[in-house]
């Protein structure tokens, strides 16, 4: 009975959560005034005239938006996933003046969101000279204090032995961290895939920094609403679709290492 | 929107966001405005100059700004007090079937989260919200109350958005527990079958103890991304506060404040002070939460 009713709660909550993106693939053909009636579920007829509309860049040049959202991101991630595991790695095996109060400070940039300090973010972009480049996406964001706290708290779990081992052995410190990483593979690419999602989301930051000509995907999207009236709904549709597979497609590739890692980290 | 507007003339735009570069930094470093003043002496349309606290002053008696942070204190309790209780229900839930099912089930129950948020608010401006929308036609209406108007009746914005934020992270915070739950040692479940202890006993001395730090994790995440939290109020209100300001959040009135996008009024110290003034009281908040449950970073 217990089972029946969890079963049912569960395929409620999962058709609240598919139900519209399923919706919103088929809006892709539907016509405005099809769109319009949220509770028709296919479309009279099956034509990709939205995507080719929007590929061809016609409406606003998505192609490249999505690019540079790709790059962006990926870069992002990247960096933030070296620069967070090497920290998090120091902070975890070795003991020095000040760690504690380093990693105190660590702690405090998670609970303040960079989109709180939009505007001391703006002028030292301006200061920087470097408004409207692409580093001004890269940059912020990469010594991220979640990414430090959760390596930290990743190789605690390495036992010491290992870079007893590796130091007897005379290996530097770096080449320690850097041969500990096949270990804490999973650890890596979750981090790294949910670093990617934090930036691919990221609305604020590109809205004050980047010109018109090089844009990220969340500000394209909402252009694409903004003159909804000329361009027809399905063309947002079909970028919003475009959007959502990249990241499904990424998750979908690093869930099951993702699930090995988190269930390792609470392990304690 | 304004701030695009902005942007169209190339040459005017560069000079403006120079003049805004001079006159905002002086307010930001006041220790270095008596620089700035120097520097821009003889251009008389200036007048940067240190003024003490008196942009704090007229923060603090800003009536939208006590509305903006009213506003997003109901909205990041509002999506605590949902988020975390249906998730846990969801992991406890999705923890009796099979590796397979449940697998397939996180997925979709985390495609919200991966969806940028300005998706999310068109598909509930176009899906759910409306007098037609799914939700008026499938909940409200069939219960027998009339149509809510969700976007256009201020009491009725704000919940709009704390559904937004439910949608979104609900599934993620559910991967979180149902990983903690699968962490916890088998022997606890099989002495507590020997036992017989009851539902709520096993929800006290098992689920609880175990899951503790993952809950406070998952709520310090979602506080933080509740102040954060702008792409979809600004994709679903148009940069605006709404009717009568109902959904104005602080980062979207930060935004408002400082740069041409809603009432364009550059605005820079007074945006600078309002961040300064609530970013280190919630992480200080924050951090006496963390620091009552050390146990999440001690060894």
């Amino acid at each position: 009975m217990i089972r029946f009713f969890s079963f049912a709660f569960l395929c409620f909550f999962a058709l609240v959560c598919l139900y519209p993106f399923a919706w919103m693939f088929f809006s892709t053909f539907k016509t405005n005034r099809e769109i319009y009636q949220p509770t028709t579920f296919f479309p009279q007829s099956y034509e990709w005239d939205a995507f080719y509309l929007l590929l061809t860049g016609q409406t606003i040049p998505f192609v490249e938006y999505f690019l540079n959202s790709l790059m962006f991101s990926g870069m992002q991630s990247f960096l933030a996933t070296v620069v967070c595991s090497a920290a998090g790695f120091v902070f975890a095996k070795y003991s020095f003046r000040w760690s504690g109060f380093l990693f105190g400070i660590a702690i405090l940039v998670i609970l303040i969101p960079k989109q709180a300090m939009a505007v001391p973010l703006f002028d030292w972009m301006l200061w920087l000279g470097l408004k409207g480049s692409g580093w001004s996406m890269v940059l912020p964001g990469i010594a991220s204090g979640l990414g430090i706290v959760f390596f930290r708290q990743v190789f605690l779990k390495i036992p010491d032995d290992l870079i007893d081992l590796a130091k007897v052995e005379g290996y530097s410190t770096a080449k320690i961290c850097w041969l500990l990483y096949p270990l804490i593979l999973p650890a890596l690419m979750t981090y790294g895939l949910l670093h990617f999602i934090l930036s691919w989301q990221e609305h604020l930051i590109p809205l004050l920094l980047l010109d018109d000509n090089n844009l990220t995907l969340p500000i394209a999207l909402s252009k694409l609403r903004d003159v909804s009236h000329r361009i027809p709904e399905s063309v947002g549709m079909a970028a919003a679709v475009l959007s959502i597979l990249s990241t499904v497609l990424i998750f979908g590739i690093c869930f099951r290492k993702m699930k090995t890692a988190l269930t390792n980290l609470s392990l304690n | 929107m304004g701030f695009d507007l902005a942007f169209q003339n190339p040459e005017r735009s560069v000079s403006h966001w120079n003049d805004l570069e001079i006159k905002g930094s002086s307010y930001i470093k006041p220790s270095f405005s008596w620089l700035d003043n120097k520097i821009t002496e003889d251009d008389s349309e200036q007048d940067s100059k240190y003024v003490g606290f008196d942009n704090f002053k007229d923060v603090l008696n800003d009536p939208k700004f006590y509305k903006a942070i009213q506003n997003t204190f109901f909205y990041v309790l509002g999506s605590l007090l949902l988020i975390l209780p249906i998730a846990f229900l969801l992991s406890v839930s999705l923890f009796q079937f099979s590796r397979l099912f449940r697998g397939f089930f996180v997925f979709s129950l985390m495609i919200p989260g991966l969806a940028l948020p300005g998706v999310l608010s068109t598909l509930f401006y176009l899906f759910f919200h409306g007098k037609m929308g799914a939700l008026n036609q499938y909940i409200v209406m069939p219960l027998g109350f009339d149509p809510i108007n969700w976007m256009m009746d201020p009491d009725f914005i704000l919940p709009s958005l704390i559904f937004q934020s439910v949608w979104r992270w609900t599934g993620l915070v559910t991967l979180f527990f149902l990983c903690g739950i699968e962490a916890i040692p088998r022997w606890q479940f099989e002495i507590a079958k020997i036992e017989g202890i009851g539902r709520l006993t096993k929800l006290a001395q098992i689920y609880l103890p175990n899951l503790w730090h993952l809950g406070v994790f998952a709520a310090v995440f979602l506080i933080v991304d509740g102040f954060a939290s702008f792409s979809g109020a600004y994709n679903l209100l148009g940069g605006s506060g709404g009717i009568m300001d109902a959904g104005l959040l602080l980062v979207t009135y930060v935004y408002q404040v400082a740069f041409p996008g809603g009432s364009g009024q550059f605005n820079f110290p007074g945006a600078a002070a309002m961040s300064l003034l609530v970013v280190p009281a919630t992480a200080l908040f924050l951090f006496i939460l963390l620091q009552s449950r050390q146990r999440l970073w001690a060894r």
